[in-house]
């Protein structure tokens, strides 16, 4: 009886085409353009050496200090930058006007800075010549306190810039954080699966459907019926899941840190929190499936909204702000918890978002059963 | 007995829908439940079939109580809903496959039953069609074969023609004659007295929930207290003469107008003889002139005041 | 009119999903302008500033002074010291460079010792090297006093160095930066407005192409007394006040949102890019609707079509944060041109025709697009006509 079931139900739900494209391609799709979007966007935040110019003047000629410092901060491979010499201010101006530089220096009486906006290439920039200017200060002050320091070799400090500083990596992967949009299209694609849910209920519940009260008027246990579609749901699920996680991984080279394995489980984990949400939303709520769809879709696209799918931050802000909200939020919980997977090398965090996830996947499975457990309906 | 149902009493809130409602099937019966749209007869088959709740009442199938968990009664019931119980997304073949399923484990002795009923119903030629591509008649032959697949001794048809075509209604009903041959109990609700009268051997009329009447069709019509019905044209009838026609032993009322003769007859008496008799002697000229018995919506109309179908 | 009637009657129909684009662009719209209204110090050169965790395991003057630079180029953001808290914050830039002062750092840097101050940071990111530009800056200094002036005392030192660092470079902001910074708001507003068009327009034309593409609706329709072309006539009519009421709605409401832009030219070169990409947009949803079945059907390529070009064309992310390809394909889509003008009308400060001709070239690909959809819809109309 089982096997009739299952496999009868694996027939109806793969089927339904539409079912299909909004839980597997739909997310494929979005993946994609995820991708193709955001591929450039850690490039962007990435420093790089950037064109600058510096107007040629008798005054520029003259200061060799300034020179040499300029020349030596925009040669070899730890440059920041790329560095013109414009003839006159009239030609820098046209290569800031055509975005060819960042900004351009002046030197005259003193140095100056031009450019078109206050972005944080341009504050570099800034950055730079105000560090010439208080080095040349201090030395002031120095020979002032002190002329003999010159003779002990201060000239020779100058060129010597030391790093006092030392990365302290805080984690062995980056924080990279375009990976949450893909963790939250995933954690997105789970709770989608609540659709095939939706449609187990509908087709087991006599009150839904008269497929369902053809089905109940069988001598076939209805729990037992609704367990094997349940299962032949879960299967598709399964394995929606893993093709979407399969193509992240490898079609795309999204980052899920070394822990694969666990991936995979909380993948799996997701998929069936999904679904029965999909059955609980579907058992608990009256009317039409329009109705029963809306919801899902609500409960799914806010859960994702707030989970960072359409703009990051708000991750951080809801878990910021309003902890309670993130921990409610069954999308949330699976993109904290592949985020943690990723991220920390410690388990605390991953351990609470499926300890959270599963009790609100016992909640749903319990809900359904209690709902569905009742075989006689007060109307049809 | 194979259906016993006793005081059974439904509520939706105020409203009662069945109101201590009693009637038994007897085996082998072509049982009919005949009632306006509204009367209860679905909500009564839901009952039976421990589908709806109620709020009071018995009822028995097979000698033995019904319940949701009833499984060996079950096994022989077979149910054709009111609305197309199919699935979408399975083929002809597949949609009584599986509903057979749910009833016979044995593959082989399964896949003879799915190829009978597909015979018996006449969708040899559909067996891959998606019911989508299915007109309504053929929906309904479908919607038939899933009941019926696995051979039950208890058939229960929940309005099986409604918005069929004369043709395949023909089909469906020569069908539950022949099923009912092959010796299986059919219970069957329409609010068609054609239908009902055409092939049902007992029959109970329901109304606001209430059993207004039952019987063979025979004992119903002689509840009432009219007979046969006969109508003539006549191109004039003079006042005196209808008067004459009135006063005939036998006749229970004459009516005259828009040159249309009505005359009604009492119970069990033939006038039609005797009306062509008087029509002959008094030389009255005459176009068409025919009669009728009393149909089973004449029942319902002498008992509620109102016609079966509204 | 009975065409034109029904029209409108399906499109207040198919209202409430049209609704949900059209609140939810309005809610972003909003926001974009209550946030865009804090940051109003255009034409001025400002100090951008990162985000900064600052942990010290002392307290000398040289740190204070320390943090006290750092607060020109940095804003410090309370962190608790709790390595994920640290973590998330990093992650999701909330910080972008975490700074930690060992105990005793002071006293090995007086004594020219070797201590190191701690930062976690987003590797090779800009901020990370602006924010190392400020701390190199101010311990290099610091250590040339050390060296060079013995026995210098730690007040002393603090001082001097705040001294050497009182004064700024002198910025010049270009003249053309400060209409591109005043343009801002328009060039999201209009850009984002690409997205949410497409789909109200889609979900409308389609839905009206869905019925009236029904074979007996088709059937009864040709057995009216009403002509084909008066048919036609009012069909179209119906889905061009449509699409104008759309547009219309969707541009009034940014001179709601933000009424002064109705005074520059560069926001009215968008409104009019707004109104070619609408034509565009409307010919694409004939085409989808003369080719779609079902409603469900039609929701899905809703999706798929707007969402798709919108990601790659710049609409979501700006154009300039795409890479080559992507933008290569994109351009495949009258999106792309239609966010590209955009993005040069913005830039805009002279209008002659000179300046202006890239923008027109692009509206006229936008209006190629609206051309060709045209064409393949009619096509297909004609084929479907031949084989019913």
């Amino acid at each position: 009886m089982f096997s009739h079931i299952f496999i009868t139900r694996l027939k109806c739900l793969l089927r339904d085409r539409q079912l299909v494209f909004w839980t597997l391609l739909f997310p494929i799709l979005l993946g994609v353009f995820f991708n193709m979007a955001f591929s450039n966007l850690n490039k962007e935040e990435t420093f790089q050496a950037f064109p600058i110019a510096v107007v040629q003047s008798d005054a520029y000629q003259k200061d060799t200090a300034f020179r040499t410092v300029l020349e030596s901060v925009s040669k070899g491979s730890g440059r920041i930058f790329d560095l013109t010499v414009a003839e006159n201010r009239q030609a820098a101006d046209k290569l800031l006007a055509e975005n060819k530089i960042k900004g351009y220096i002046t030197v005259g009486d003193e140095i100056g800075m031009t450019v078109k906006n206050s972005g944080l290439y341009e504050n570099i920039l800034k950055a730079f010549l105000d560090s010439y200017r208080h080095t040349a200060s201090s030395v002031s002050t120095i020979i002032k306190t002190d002329p003999a320091a010159v003779g002990r070799g201060l000239l020779n400090d100058l060129g010597a810039q030391k790093d006092f500083t030392r990365e302290v990596p805080i984690s062995s992967a980056k924080p990279d954080n375009i990976l949450n949009y893909f963790y939250a299209l995933l954690a997105m694609t789970c709770m989608y699966g609540g659709f095939w849910g939706l449609k187990e209920i509908t087709d087991i519940q006599a009150n839904l459907s008269p497929r369902a009260a053809r089905v109940n008027v069988a001598p076939v246990h209805k729990l037992k019926a609704f367990l094997s579609g349940f299962c032949a749901a879960l299967l598709i699920q399964s394995a929606e899941i893993l093709v979407l996680l399969a193509f992240l991984m490898f079609g795309l080279h999204i980052d899920f840190g070394t822990k694969t394995v666990y991936v995979v489980l909380t993948a799996l984990a997701g998929g069936l929190a999904g679904l029965s949400l999909g059955a609980f939303i579907s058992a608990l709520i009256r009317g039409g499936e329009g109705i029963k769809v809306a919801v899902l879709l609500a409960v799914s696209m806010t859960g994702s909204f707030l989970s960072g799918m359409m703009y990051g931050d708000i991750k951080y802000i809801i878990q910021q702000h309003v902890p309670i909200l993130s921990y409610l939020n069954p999308v949330n919980l699976l993109t904290d918890a592949f985020y943690s997977l990723y991220y920390y090398d410690t388990f605390g965090r991953y351990a609470l978002n499926m300890g959270l996830l599963g009790v609100s996947t016992f909640i749903f499975c319990a809900g359904t059963y209690f709902i569905i457990r009742r075989q006689k309906y007060a109307s049809l | 007995m194979v259906i016993k149902v006793n005081n059974l009493v439904k509520r939706y809130g105020d409203l009662v829908a069945l109101d201590h409602l009693s009637f038994e099937v007897g085996e082998g019966e072509v049982f009919g439940l005949l009632g306006p749209n509204g009367s209860g007869k679905t909500t009564a088959i839901n009952c039976i079939l421990s589908l709806l709740k109620y709020d009071k009442g018995e009822i028995e199938i097979f000698g033995k109580p019904m319940s949701p968990t009833a499984y060996d009664i079950k096994r022989e019931i077979g149910i054709i809903m009111q609305n197309v119980a199919v699935f979408e997304e399975l083929t002809v073949y597949e949609n009584i496959n599986y509903f057979c399923g749910l009833y016979i484990s044995d593959k082989a002795e399964r896949k003879r039953l799915v190829e009978e009923a597909i015979d018996f119903v006449g969708l040899n030629d559909f067996r891959k069609f998606y019911p989508k591509k299915l007109s309504g008649g053929l929906l309904r032959r479908l919607n038939i074969a899933c009941g019926v697949a696995h051979k039950p001794k208890l058939i229960i048809l929940d309005e099986p023609t409604v918005a069929v075509d004369p043709q395949s209604r023909n089909k469906i009903l020569e069908g539950i004659e022949q099923l009912n041959r092959q010796g299986a109990t059919i219970v069957y609700t329409s609010h068609y007295m054609e239908e009902v009268e055409q092939i049902c051997s007992r029959i109970v009329i329901l109304d606001k929930g209430k059993v207004i009447a039952s019987g063979t069709k025979e004992e119903l019509k002689s509840m009432i207290s009219l007979g046969e019905k006969i109508t003539a044209e006549l191109f004039s009838l003079p006042a005196e003469k209808l008067a004459m026609l009135r006063k005939m032993p036998g006749v229970a009322s004459a009516e005259y107008s828009d040159r249309l003769l009505v005359v009604k007859s009492e119970k069990g008496k033939n006038n039609l003889e005797s009306v062509l008799n008087f029509l002959h002697s008094e030389n009255i000229r005459y176009g068409r002139i025919y009669s009728e018995l009393p149909t089973l919506n004449d029942v319902f109309l002498e008992i509620t005041g109102k016609q079966l179908r509204d | 009119m009975p065409v034109f009637k029904l029209c409108m009657k399906i499109i207040r129909k198919h209202l409430p999903s049209m609704m949900i684009y059209v609140v939810i662009f309005l809610g972003i719209a909003i926001l974009i302008t209550t946030a865009s209204t804090r940051s109003s110090s255009a034409g001025e050169f400002t100090q951008t500033k990162t985000n900064i965790a600052f942990f010290s395991g002392e307290n000398t003057p040289l740190v204070q002074g320390l943090k006290k630079e750092l607060s020109k180029t940095c804003n410090f953001v309370e962190l608790p010291d709790e390595t994920e808290k640290l973590q998330d914050a990093l992650f999701f830039r909330s910080v972008s460079y975490i700074i930690r002062i060992p105990k005793g750092f002071t006293e090995s840097f007086l004594n020219g010792g070797s201590a190191t101050i701690g930062k976690t940071i987003v590797p090779d990111s800009v901020s990370a090297r602006y924010t190392d530009l400020a701390v190199s800056q101010y311990l290099n200094i610091a250590r040339l006093y050390v060296k060079n002036l013995n026995g210098i005392s730690q007040e002393k030192l603090v001082n001097d160095v705040e001294n050497d660092f009182s004064t700024d470079t002198p910025v010049e902001l270009q003249a053309s930066a400060q209409t591109a910074s005043q343009n801002d708001f328009a060039v999201y507003y209009f850009n984002y407005l690409a997205y949410t068009l497409s789909a109200v327009l889609i979900l409308g034309i389609a839905a009206i192409m869905l019925v009236f593409n029904n074979l007996d609706l088709k059937r009864r329709n040709y057995c009216s007394p009403l002509s084909a072309g008066s048919m036609n006539v009012q069909f179209i009519l119906a889905n061009f006040v449509f699409a104008m009421a759309c547009w219309i709605i969707m541009v009034g409401a940014c001179f709601v949102l933000n009424p002064d832009a109705l005074s520059r030219p560069n926001t009215l070169w968008m409104v009019l890019n707004s109104l070619v990409l609408t034509l565009c947009l409307s010919g694409m949803s004939y085409l989808i609707g003369s080719l779609m079945k079902s409603r469900n059907a039609i929701s899905a390529v809703c999706n798929v079509v707007t969402l798709g070009p919108c990601f790659i064309s710049g609409v979501f992310v700006p154009q300039e944060f795409l890479n080559g390809t992507v933008l290569k394909i994109a351009s495949f889509t009258p999106t792309y041109w239609y966010v590209k003008a955009n993005n040069q009308i913005a830039d805009l400060t002279s209008f002659s025709y000179g300046v202006l001709s890239p923008t027109l070239f692009c509206m006229m690909v936008e209006l190629g697009f609206a051309a060709a959809f045209l064409a393949i819809a009619l096509a297909v109309g004609k084929n479907r006509k031949r084989e019913s």
